[in-house]
């Protein structure tokens, strides 16, 4: 009862701090996504190639080459007229590409040689280069054809000339892209939940003691223990706050520009986004009892803010360490707090099943370490050091 | 009431190494403060006055000696102690981002009242320590007067038959002092047992009926003024003070 009076208390006096608020609210929750996925989705659509998409093409002299144009045509390319000065048109980027296609290339086709085109392209461009990409991908399959045509012709099998048949098969549901966001959303909520809760814990604890009133509070009759609980519930309510309005931001984004990886097998839509919640709840109680039993721990709040600023990294350990190592969640890895869930939240993101025992033990080993770290905070809170 | 009977505590030096001496922070405090009377510990900065305050609070455990607030062992019946203790430390320590009341109201869940019973009791307060202009108002602005009366405030919220004050005026200024003073004055009156600690003469002089001497870690002296003044042969607190604890040979 008391610790909840506490926790209220605590929950009260922080709001009206504009910092923990912040944090809380606005740096975890709608920064780092913004961010992150802002950029990644950025980014996605720029590099992805939508073939269906109907665009225009800009052609410099189309009626020169009237079957080419009748193929780009079938593959959703509206040809228009290319600008005068193709290269200025270009660089300034009044169109992404121009296609222009030599005066010899009639001739070139109907003798049998190599027929001359030239893409004009601003390589430095993202939107231009992607065009290009797409337009150089037609132009393949077209050649292909064109030159299967002339062997045929010429009484040989054009199997003759492809020494290799190699095909890649490509196992996981999704490609790179899709690996990265995956590995990114627990980066997003361990990130935001450690922000969300940083300054409430470290007012709580150190900045208690630094303005003096931690001593008249440890004479009221009530347990020391209450009083770390309360703590601890309050910055609970500020991580798990935080958590969840990353959950919503994150949602929310996606829904807004959504994007589709490798046959839309892979979505941030509300199922994923729920489950990704719940596997990761176990540690919204984890990294408030570290933050609660590491700023205990310290002297003042100048102390407090250097240790958990180094526990900064934290959160990014395992994002890193999967990046270089791959770790391929089993009993002991998923056992581990942060590490469990990150792996955890991968698979899951990526549409994978999880076997029941790797929840279980994820949830087990999390909960075990909460407990170890809110005993350690009461003993500290125990010890008369904790009054500075 | 209070009796403190052989008091020691010592700290580890900060950032010392392990075999080093520990700092002898109070040496051997025994006295006794009654109810209905203001009882005031007096001596220089460093003699101990607050450890003693803090091993009495039941903040710190004392490494000898035991003492009993009515009766109760400050070590063991620790709860117990602190519903009958009220403790104002050095310090106002009251927190900036909330109002007065807010402050007090929280001391006063924490003690145990219901909500309702524990607004009746701040506006009592507020009304007696005369707050009443900045009540409702965040504490960071408040001067040192108004953050001391919180502070006593705070203590005073749950009735406590005990009350402690370390340093209570310091940093006041004269009106603050008088009006602090007639407080306390009042408090022992209506049967409290007050023990208050202070480096001012005039202060004890004025407000105790009971002086502990204290310098460094021991009670040089017990008595009521008139009793100082007579066992020392002096006139005044000052010089007395100076040949209880035999600063000036």
């Amino acid at each position: 009862m008391s610790s909840l009076l506490v926790a209220a208390k605590e929950i009260v006096d922080n709001i009206r701090d504009r910092q923990t608020l912040f944090y809380a609210l606005l740096f975890g929750p709608i920064l780092l996504p913004l961010l992150l996925g802002g950029s990644l989705v950025a980014s996605f659509k720029q590099v992805s190639i939508d073939f269906d998409e109907v665009t225009d093409l800009a052609v410099d002299s189309a009626e020169r080459a009237p079957n080419l144009m009748a193929f780009l045509r079938t593959y959703n390319i509206d040809i228009t007229e290319a600008p005068g000065d193709i290269q200025k048109a270009v660089r300034q980027g009044e169109v992404p590409v121009v296609l222009s296609i030599a005066e010899s290339y009639g001739d070139a086709l109907r003798d049998g040689r190599p027929a001359p085109l030239t893409v004009h392209v601003d390589e430095s461009e993202k939107s231009s280069s992607k065009a290009a990409r797409r337009i150089s991908a037609l132009l393949d399959v077209h050649e292909r054809t064109l030159g299967a045509l002339r062997l045929q012709h010429r009484g040989i099998d054009p199997a003759l000339f492809d020494g290799l048949d190699v095909t890649t098969n490509d196992v996981s549901s999704d490609g790179a892209g899709g690996q990265l966001l995956a590995s990114l959303l627990p980066f997003m909520f361990i990130m935001s939940m450690v922000m969300g809760g940083f300054y409430l814990a470290i007012d709580t604890t150190a900045g208690e003691r630094e303005r003096r009133s931690l001593e008249p509070l440890l004479t009221l009759p009530l347990p020391r223990v209450q009083v770390v609980f309360g703590k601890f519930l309050a910055t609970l309510s500020f991580v798990t706050l935080s958590a969840l309005l990353t959950a919503l931001s994150i949602w929310a984004l996606f829904s807004l520009f959504p994007i589709e990886l490798m046959g839309g097998q892979v979505r941030f839509d509300g199922a994923t986004i729920g489950r990704a919640v719940s596997l990761a709840s176990p540690l919204a109680p984890f990294i408030s009892a570290l933050l609660i039993a590491i700023a205990a721990w310290t002297r003042s709040t100048k102390e407090a803010q250097t240790y958990l600023g180094l526990m900064m990294v934290l959160p990014m350990a395992p994002f890193f360490v999967l990046q270089f190592l791959s770790i391929s969640p089993s009993w002991s890895s998923v056992s581990v707090p942060m590490l469990g869930q990150y792996l955890l939240l991968e698979q899951s993101t990526l549409g994978e099943a999880i076997p029941r025992m790797h929840i279980l033990l994820s949830v087990a080993g999390t909960a075990f370490a909460t407990g170890l770290l809110l005993w350690l905070a009461c003993r500290l809170y125990a010890e008369e050091r904790v009054l500075g | 009431m209070i009796v403190a009977d052989a008091l020691h505590k010592k700290f580890a030096r900060p950032g010392a190494r392990r075999k080093e001496a520990p700092l002898i922070a109070v040496e051997s405090v025994s006295f006794s403060a009654q109810d209905g009377a203001v009882t005031g510990l007096l001596g220089p900065n460093g003699a101990g006055k607050s450890t003693t305050l803090r091993m009495l609070a039941t903040l710190i455990a004392p490494d000898g000696g035991r003492a009993e607030i009515d009766g109760l062992d400050v070590n063991r019946d620790v709860l117990a102690v602190r519903r009958r203790i009220g403790f104002m430390p050095h310090d106002a320590g009251i927190y900036p981002r909330l109002s007065a009341r807010e402050n007090i109201h929280y001391y006063a869940r924490l003690c145990g009242l219901d909500g309702r019973t524990a607004r009746a009791r701040v506006g009592e307060l507020v009304e007696r320590l005369g707050m009443d202009g900045f009540a409702d108002r965040r504490a960071a602005g408040f001067s040192q007067g108004q953050r001391t009366k919180v502070a006593l405030a705070r203590a005073l919220v749950h009735r406590p038959g005990t009350i402690m004050l370390d340093e209570p005026t310091n940093g006041l200024d004269v009106m603050a002092t008088r009006s602090l003073r007639k407080i306390i004055r009042d408090l022992a009156d209506e049967g409290h047992c007050i023990l208050f600690s202070s480096h001012v003469m005039q202060e004890v002089s004025a407000l105790c009926d009971t002086i502990a001497i204290i310098a460094d870690g021991r009670v040089a002296m017990v008595d009521s003024l008139q009793g100082i003044l007579e066992r020392t042969g002096e006139s005044d607190l000052e010089d007395a003070f100076v040949r209880a604890t035999g600063a000036g040979s």
